[in-house]
């Protein structure tokens, strides 16, 4: 559906204005710096862009303007009307495209200088080129100034126009001037139109909205209609005219019975007769006003016999039976008859526009809507609604008398508004002993979620338990035989006490080691002095494992400082059959050239037979192996310390503090 | 009776509220405006107790209940569970389920008799449907659409359906409801009538955007204040093929 909203258009500035606007956009948005040194395609393109800048905002923005201002032929015919009858549809259209045409000679002239520029040779022809495209489009805008001024007054006179929507359920009164069209209005809606003593107070169309049958209803209220021939209606009279012609809508026109309005009933009778082609095809209804200065029987028979024929006429036009026709008399001062004029009309449009569109195609897509499905019972189950007694009295008491609660909102207002008002979400509990409401309750425990732990049927467990533990110490009672050292045979106690000589054994040495937090270094000898790491030790532990440790003590005899000097037997001994294996015969044991420990004495080929690498200045294998022997030599000593050497991976100190501190961040305290 | 409200500028009534014969759960707000509204209309009849469940504000999506019982997801904290239980009257099953689809008010729609689950939804989590909340359970996608707690809403009295299905359909799954149903929007044309709105068998609640057409179809179809489904076919027609067709 298209939606009429005029109050986007933007507005539309002077030809003034106009040039003011572009010309100032073009000198803040390029470049203005140009010199006579610079290459002379560089200069061309400087006002090339000028030109080509200039050109495209005039076409943008005329281009808004033409979109802005809806097309004519494109509007629903009311509109289109109106248009017409309000600003000339030739005038429009004439001025809207004098604009398409402006911007088409823009576009040509900014073409056409740019061509030329490109055989401009200095920048003084350059700049000329420039002045002259630019003073040409201000020309040809300049002349539109007309155009856009009248663009500008339609755009704030289509701005005021009501929000009509001609494709809804409408309301039309329609009538002589002053016969009661706005007090109507403003009756049955809350659009406020003014209401005054004289003809033509309405001088356009009003809108106004009501509700009726769950549905939204628009009333416009035009303005009045005197009878004379289309051509000599002025602007005023059109617009009615206009909105009875296009509009599919409830006519209701408007009689003033007490012909207070200077119109003789005869006269309005003429009218009516005179506009009838234009009620063609729509629900039309004869309204008889101001009820209360004369009554409807008070009249004389030539005037009731005047509008029965009206009525009869509109019965016939608007396809009614003629015993449902009937005039309708309403009074807006006393309000008399408002209303049921207001149903009588809702009805018969929706009832013409309910038959209009069970005739199209779109009522089959919604016909489901209308569809109330009944269920088949399938069972003999009854599923009764389940509604609180309570609800059934609430409801009865309502209508008689409003009873306010306090809600949560109006503590909530009275104790600081949202936002400060902090509500009590255990206010409405519902336990055994109402007291516990605010029971503070912890969530977690040490740890553990509480309501993990939570058991409902906790006191007839705990009470079950209970009543076993008692059983059984009964029991135990009558039974009476509890274990006693005394029985033991002494064998037996002797065992006893080995086992808690053993345990207490354990239990120190563990708690030692655990002081120690089991991180005590490899002690050297000397430091040893509970003499714990002996091999006497390590024997009568592997022993009490159930370990022959003869082979590890003397592994462990071989290689101790005292012993030093003493030939090794494993290492002999391995290399020898070492040797045995390969090829049998007796060679001498391998002599130990390294002493590095991380060295295996078993390797295939000896350093020492290595020749010194060149450049070393070593002269010889002899001398290359002492050189070794020094260095590891060297290093002994602060291997056994764990010293530090130079192959050690070491972390300088990236940022040592004292070239960092007292320094500033923006510099100064920084000469240490 | 129907009343229109809004949760925080939200329309989506269905979402933050849940609402049932026994109890109705309303969701934290930043105020008590939507609360008020709720408590005004049925605290002296059932309790109306306000709740987050697993943190967040969808009370109405992410539970189901009715009379009997209420289920909720299986992130329900342990103090929105204790809350619960001390809010709601002791006939009221309160029982947290592992579901995988744990959009619960989305994928079951339920009364007091008979409940419509999701065709995916666990065996497990269906007995427990049926234990729990004491209803037939049916397995029912409605017009192609599987969630059926998003696309209907239905009482012991009458229900409402996403507009898109067919009078067929309609049909069938209102002698499995054994209520009235009709097809219908809420909030000017939505169609997951579930999230929009909640009623049970003497008040429903709609958002704020639900037109005056939809308000009265919504108190027809769920027989409030003393209208008939039949009001639809009858009294309504007009007005109603005015604004659809």
């Amino acid at each position: 559906m298209v939606l009429y909203n005029f109050k986007t258009i933007q507005v539309v500035p002077t030809g003034k204005d106009f040039i003011d606007i572009v010309l100032s956009k073009t000198q803040r948005q390029t470049p203005t710096v140009v010199h006579n040194g610079w290459a002379i395609n560089r200069i061309r393109q400087f006002y090339m862009r000028k030109v080509k800048f200039t050109q495209s905002n005039w076409h943008e923005k005329l281009s808004k303007i033409l979109e802005d201002f809806p097309k004519v032929d494109d509007m629903h015919p009311f509109f289109g009307d109106l248009l017409n009858v309000l600003y000339d549809r030739d005038h429009y259209k004439l001025a809207l495209g004098q604009l398409h045409t402006a911007r088409r000679l823009i576009d040509k002239v900014s073409q056409d200088y740019v061509r030329m520029m490109k055989y401009g040779d200095s920048l003084y022809r350059c700049k000329e080129l420039k002045r002259a495209a630019l003073g040409r489009m201000c020309t040809i805008m300049k002349k539109q100034g007309p155009s856009l001024a009248y663009l500008e007054q339609v755009r704030q006179h289509m701005s005021r126009l009501p929000a009509i929507e001609p494709n809804t359920r409408t309301l039309l009164v329609c009538g002589y001037p002053n016969v009661g069209k706005s007090s109507f209005m403003n009756k049955v809606t809350r659009a406020d139109v003014d209401v005054q003593p004289y003809a033509f107070t309405t001088k356009s169309l009003f809108v106004g909205h009501m509700d009726y049958r769950y549905l939204r209803w628009q009333v416009i209220d035009t303005p009045g209609i005197l009878d004379r021939p289309l051509e000599e209606r002025n602007t005023i009279e059109m617009q009615s005219i206009t909105a009875l012609a296009h509009l599919r809508a409830a006519v209701l026109y408007i009689m003033d019975i007490s012909e207070q309005c200077g119109h003789t009933l005869a006269e309005q009778a003429a009218l009516f007769h005179s506009i009838k082609p234009l009620f063609a095809n729509k629900p039309l209804l004869i309204v008889a006003n101001k009820t209360d200065v004369t009554s409807i029987n008070s009249l004389s028979p030539e005037d009731k016999a005047l509008l029965d024929e009206m009525v009869s006429e509109a019965a016939k036009m608007s396809g009614v039976a003629p015993a449902d026709a009937k005039l309708l008399t309403m009074s807006t001062l006393t309000e008399e008859g408002v209303m049921a004029v207001k149903h009588v009309a809702c009805d018969r449009l929706l009832a013409s526009r309910v038959e209009a569109k069970l005739q199209g195609r779109r009522i089959q897509d919604v016909a489901y809507r209308m569809h109330v499905a009944t269920p088949a019972p399938r069972d003999r189950q009854a599923r009764p609604p389940v509604i609180p007694a309570s609800v059934a009295a609430a409801q009865s008491r309502a209508a008689a008398v409003e009873s306010k609660k306090k809600t949560e909102k109006d503590l909530q207002e009275e104790n600081g508004g949202a936002g400060v008002y902090s509500a009590d979400l255990r206010k409405n509990y519902s336990l055994h002993d109402p007291s516990w409401k605010h029971d503070i309750m912890p969530e977690i425990i040490e740890g553990h979620n509480v309501l993990d732990f939570i058991d409902p049927d906790i006191e007839a467990r705990l009470e079950a338990l209970e009543r076993e533990e008692d059983a059984l110490a009964a029991e135990a009672e009558l039974e009476g035989n509890d274990m006693d050292e005394d029985d033991l045979t002494p064998e037996q106690r002797g065992l006893l006490k080995q086992i808690r000589a053993r345990k207490a054994v354990v239990v120190a040495a563990h708690r030692r080691k655990k002081s120690a937090a089991n991180n005590a270094p490899v002690k050297p000898r000397r430091a040893d002095a509970d003499r714990t790491s002996t091999t006497q030790q390590m024997k009568a532990s592997l022993a009490r494992v159930g370990v022959d440790a003869t082979a590890a003590v003397e592994r462990a005899r071989a290689r101790s400082v005292s012993r030093v000097g003493r030939k090794r037997l494993r290492s002999a001994s391995a290399a020898a059959a070492a040797d045995m294996e390969v090829d049998g015969s007796q060679a001498p044991p391998k002599k130990r050239i390294h002493s590095s420990k991380s060295r295996s004495m078993s390797r295939g080929r000896a350093l020492s037979t290595a020749k010194p690498i060149e450049g070393t200045g070593l002269k010889n294998e002899a001398q290359h192996n002492k050189a070794i022997k020094m260095h590891d030599k060297m290093q002994r000593r602060m291997g056994k310390a764990a010293r530090r050497g130079e192959a050690d991976r070491h972390i300088p100190d990236l940022k040592p503090k004292h070239l960092f501190s007292g320094k500033r961040g923006i510099g100064k305290t920084d000469r240490r | 009776m129907a009343t229109r409200l809004q949760f925080e500028n939200n329309n989506e009534v269905g979402v933050f509220a849940n609402l049932t014969s026994a109890y109705a759960l309303v969701a934290l707000g930043g105020s008590e405006n939507f609360y008020s509204v709720f408590e005004a209309e049925l605290s002296e009849h059932i309790p109306v107790v306000k709740t987050s469940i697993a943190g967040t504000r969808l009370t109405g999506r992410i539970t189901v209940g009715n009379k009997n019982g209420l289920l909720l997801p299986n992130t329900t904290t342990d103090q929105e569970l204790m809350h619960l239980r001390n809010s709601l009257p002791d006939e009221v099953v309160v029982q947290r389920i592992d579901e995988r689809l744990n959009s619960l008010g989305n994928c079951i729609a339920c009364n007091d008799y008979v409940a419509l689950v999701h065709p995916d939804i666990d065996k497990e989590t269906e007995e427990l449907v049926a234990d729990v909340l004491g209803v037939e359970v049916f397995r029912q996608s409605i017009a192609g659409n599987t969630l059926v707690g998003s696309y209907c809403v239905f009482t012991n009295q009458g229900g409402l359906v996403a507009p898109n299905v067919s009078v067929e359909d309609l049909d069938e799954l209102s002698s499995l409801l054994q209520v009235p149903l009709v097809a219908g929007t809420v909030n000017r044309g939505s169609d997951v009538v579930g999230a929009g709105m909640v009623a049970n068998d003497w008040a429903a609640f709609c958002g704020w955007d639900t037109t005056a057409t939809e308000l009265s179809v919504i108190e027809s179809v769920f027989k409030l204040r003393d209208s008939k489904p039949s009001n639809i076919v009858n009294e309504m027609r007009a007005s109603l093929i005015d604004t659809l067709a």
